[in-house]
């Protein structure tokens, strides 16, 4: 049975000592997550006193195409075919939404790959994304030191700054340009006192209008300098607007590892597109540096039915179904594509696109370049 | 000049050698120490490094040039097929075959297995009736008995044998193969195409019938018959775990006398059993040593043309089976290569792939060139094997995407497998067949190969030869040339056998040209091939062979 809608879900993950525990247990007492039922991966340590929770114990398989990043999470396919099976009997009836957590440092990529690729779950999970805890304290540290947390930074959709209240303006201040560099497409959120609105966190599940205005926006962060007008005294040139090169007054780990190693590309593309030139082009993508893409989504005008466009997310190997939106969210027209990537060049993709999706190379346009210079100015 | 000159361990002078490096310029004498040239020069040059100890070997002028490097061998199967097997040659008749079988099945214990190679393609039809299986069981005398074809890719067995596999008029065709049957009763024939072979194969294996010590007598036995043949290094193209155990486990006691390299398939071929792919690759490190080196794995992307199973971009000539337009088929997707192509240069190896027809070529550069796009350049050299059939725009492409062109097997002129061919494809598209010189004139890197045991025996002049002349240097099928135009000069020959294999091995800095830090690889001829009539090559005798400064074939002595 699997005509019900998909059952939304969202991915829970954080540094070590981002205090995620406490987010999620203050997470789960708002109203506005009710019916959420969380899988942790243990009671005892969390000691959740939420009805709802599932434990599930981190178990790994790699799929067969041998890649190391390719690795999902066994245990979960069981624990929610088990989950989507009590539903469909009628048990969980008030179930409305999941979230999932994972373990600090852990690597989000393994649950994104399991709700993608299992054929159990195929269908029946709207997933909405990936939430990060950031530690206001060591958060810098931590991005320094393992580049397991740049990766969680790099694929989450939205970021919490977790123990604001004991950090300085100027480390505040700083964490926030780190992750803008690493990830400017993600909503970046500070928790007040372990407190978030969870309205803020969690997505509108499987809504295509919803999901074509959250993908229009995600591309308007990945593009928009706001938000990073540099505001650290401590740099040489304050209130300059931060870009590629950027982060001289950042810890030098922070460069290496998360503005020179992490990085947005963003396109827009003025034609057209045919399907299956541009799914070609996509599953090369995938196949030949799915390890180095750590996030895609795309809003593409395809030369089949061009007032409909299709929403295309992508976790390094793997895709999700693309979606068939009924309109355009926004008055902007034509494709908008946002890559976050670890050392994939732009140019690489720009010629490949030309060359495999068979699209006009005068046709690919760069946002970021337009938006970054109209802002400096305004700025000026 | 008055510098301090290295004490040699050997030295050899009075010759001709032939050096093969970019200048293609000669020598009279080289010295070696620790198996290493140290110089190479006059016998002027050369003498101030001789000592007490030094061994000096006076070549009498003949003509020494660097060891043969063959880019495509199976070294068990060759040893096996010498040691233990009954061999034949794809010229023989079907009654001459039977004859062998029956008399080895005469001193075969019962139970048994009589393993034999290798019948021309061109009798595939003959074979494939009901009258042929009958005439086969007769001379078995009841012992099991499987007969490779000479692509490798193909058997005739016995209805002992299809017993022993569990075959039965009623099992269905394997994947990616099919059983032979009577075109006319529509039972079993003992044919066996493709991975229906492999049932027959396994069902040996299975048996006990080949055992470890067997394994490293077959390539130990492989290898000396290279060095017979002046061949120093050499390349497994589908090594799987108990070839690179026994290359490794003779390399461990200093038996190993050529360099190494193997080809790991990325799933186990229809002709092979064991691990493959990334289970066979995470093994690679457990192998390597100092002359060993994994680091190619082997794709098969398509058949060949004399069973119709090769992939073209024209349909076979029409079939009783097959229909007026089969095209054959490949074995993987553009994507499924591109994902191995780009898997394996992340891990730092180079791919072989099996492309009999046309399309297969297309298709293989068509997948490197999506790998070249998003990867950019690479330092690795992946290879087209057995690049044969080629359609003119593809020519080109192999010098643009760094494509090695492996020529092999030697049959670069008329043979049985181009009677197989013209069955298949008409005349006319069937001896457009190896365009070398078009490759030469592209730019392509090419190298020579073997393919022994599918070519029966490895020695490298016949080939030699057959790519000068495009005429069969045994004599058979006297007067014909395979598109002549095609042919190439001897120094370019040489080259393709030495310096171009040694760098589509990733063996360019270590060997293929006598130069100094290069390894002692050097083998001395009883003629000079670059001076001496083309039609003469072919019987080029091999006097000594120099493995790292050490002798492993031939006697010090020169007669
Ligand atoms: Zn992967
Ligand atoms: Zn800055
Ligand atoms: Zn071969």
């Amino acid at each position: 049975m699997t005509g019900a809608a998909p059952l939304p879900l969202t991915v829970l993950t954080g540094f070590l000592g981002a205090g995620k525990t406490t987010l999620l247990n203050r997470l789960l007492r708002q109203p506005a997550l009710d019916g959420t039922l969380a899988i942790i991966n243990e009671f005892g340590a969390i000691g959740l006193d939420h009805l709802l929770v599932e434990t599930s114990e981190e178990r790994f398989a790699l799929l067969d195409n041998g890649c190391i990043c390719c690795t999902v999470r066994d245990d979960l396919v069981t624990t929610l075919t088990g989950i989507l099976a009590r539903r469909d009997k009628g048990e969980l009836a008030s179930v409305t939404r999941i979230l999932i957590e994972t373990t600090g440092l852990a690597d989000p990529v393994p649950v994104l790959h399991t709700l993608l690729v299992a054929p159990a779950l195929s269908g029946r999970l709207a997933v909405e994304g990936v939430v990060t805890a950031v530690d206001a304290v060591n958060g810098l540290a931590t991005l320094n030191a393992h580049p397991e947390a740049v990766k969680q930074v790099g694929l989450a959709e939205r970021i919490v700054i977790t123990k604001t209240d004991l950090a300085s303006d100027a480390e505040l201040e700083r964490l926030r340009i780190a992750l803008g560099l690493i990830n400017p497409a993600a909503r970046v959120l500070e928790a007040d006192m372990g407190h978030v609105a969870a309205a803020r966190l969690i997505g509108t599940g499987f809504d295509p209008d919803a999901l074509g205005r959250a993908a229009v926006d995600w591309f308007a962060s990945a593009t928009a300098p706001a938000g990073f007008v540099c505001s650290d005294p401590q740099a040489g040139d304050p209130g300059h607007v931060h870009g590629p090169g950027c982060g001289h007054h950042l810890p030098a780990g922070v460069v290496r590892t998360g503005h020179a190693g992490i990085e947005t590309h963003a396109f827009v593309i003025d034609q057209p597109l045919s399907s299956p030139a541009f799914f070609r082009w996509l599953e090369y993508l995938t196949l030949l540096k799915g390890e180095s893409l750590l996030r895609m989504k795309g809003l593409v005008e395809l030369d089949d039915d061009r007032d409909r466009p299709l929403l295309v997310q992508g976790v390094q190997h793997v895709l999700h179904p693309p979606v068939r939106l009924p309109a355009w969210p926004d008055q902007t027209r034509g494709t908008r594509l946002v890559f976050i990537v670890r050392g994939i060049p732009r140019d690489v993709i720009e010629r490949t696109l030309a060359r495999f999706a068979d699209v006009d190379a005068a046709a690919i346009k760069n946002p970021a370049r337009g938006a970054m210079a109209a802002s400096g100015n305004m700025a000026a | 000049m008055s510098a301090v000159h290295a004490v040699s361990d050997l030295v050899l002078t009075n010759g001709r050698i032939y050096t093969v490096d970019p200048a293609r310029s000669s020598a009279e004498a080289l010295a070696v120490r620790n198996g290493r040239i140290i110089a190479v020069g006059t016998d002027a040059d050369v003498r101030p490094h001789i000592g007490p100890e030094t061994r000096v070997v006076d070549l009498g002028g003949r003509l020494a040039m660097p060891g043969i490097v063959d880019i495509h061998t199976h070294m068990m199967m060759g040893g096996q097929a010498e040691l233990f097997e009954l061999r034949f040659g794809n010229t023989l008749r079907r009654e001459a075959i039977l004859d062998q079988v029956r008399a080895a099945a005469e001193t075969t214990p019962e139970g048994k297995w009589i393993i034999g190679a290798q019948w021309g393609s061109d009798l595939l039809a003959l074979f494939n009736s009901e009258e042929s299986l009958a005439l086969l069981d007769a001379a078995s005398l009841g012992r099991p008995v499987m007969l490779r074809d000479d692509t490798y890719h193909n058997r005739w067995v016995n209805t002992a044998a299809l017993r022993l596999a569990g075959i039965t008029e009623d099992t269905p065709d394997p994947d990616q193969g099919s059983f032979g049957r009577d075109p006319s009763s529509g039972r079993l024939t003992g044919i066996m195409i493709e991975a229906a072979a492999g049932l027959i194969e396994r069902t040996i294996v299975a048996s006990g019938h080949y055992t470890e010590d067997m394994d490293r007598a077959a390539v130990a036995h492989s290898i000396a018959t290279l060095n017979q043949h002046g061949v120093t290094a050499f390349l497994d193209a589908a090594a799987m775990q108990p070839v690179l155990a026994a290359l490794k486990g003779l390399d461990d006691r200093g038996l190993l006398t050529a360099w190494a390299s193997g080809a790991m398939p990325v799933t186990e071929p229809s002709f092979l059993f064991g691990v493959a792919g990334e289970e066979l690759f995470a093994l690679r490190d457990t192998f390597r040593s100092r002359h060993v080196r994994p680091d190619f794995t082997k794709i098969f992307l398509d058949g060949v043309p004399g069973a119709r199973t090769a992939a073209f971009h024209e349909p076979y000539t029409p079939d009783a089976v097959f229909g007026c337009c089969f095209r054959g088929t490949t074995l993987a997707t553009v994507p499924e290569l591109v994902r191995w192509i780009g898997r394996c240069e992340d891990l730092g190896l180079s791919v072989k792939i099996h492309c009999a027809g046309d399309a297969a070529v297309t298709m293989a550069l068509d997948a490197l060139d999506v790998v070249r796009s998003f990867n950019g350049p690479t330092r690795l050299t992946h290879h087209i094997a057995h690049a044969s059939y080629i359609r003119d725009a593809d020519i080109p492409r192999f010098r643009e995407l760094g494509m090695g062109a492996d020529l092999s097997p030697f049959i670069w002129f008329p043979t049985a497998f181009l009677e197989g061919h013209k069955q298949t494809m008409g005349v006319e598209r069937a001896t457009r067949f190896w365009p070398n010189r078009d490759l030469l004139d592209a730019g392509a890197l090419m190298a020579g190969g073997s393919d022994w045991p599918v070519i029966p025996n490895p020695n490298p002049w016949t080939g030699i030869e057959g790519l000068v002349t495009r005429q069969n240097p045994h004599g058979d099928f006297p007067g014909e040339s395979l598109w002549p135009e095609q042919a190439l000069d001897i120094a370019t020959v040489l080259e393709i056998f030495t310096i171009n294999s040694a760098r589509m091995m990733g063996l360019g800095d270590v060997v293929g040209s006598l130069e100094i830090g290069k390894s002692a690889d050097i083998i001395v001829l009883d003629q000079d091939v670059l001076t001496c009539p083309a039609g003469a090559i072919g019987k080029t005798r091999v006097l000594q062979t120099w493995f790292e400064g050490r002798l492993v074939h031939g006697t010090e002595a020169l007669a």
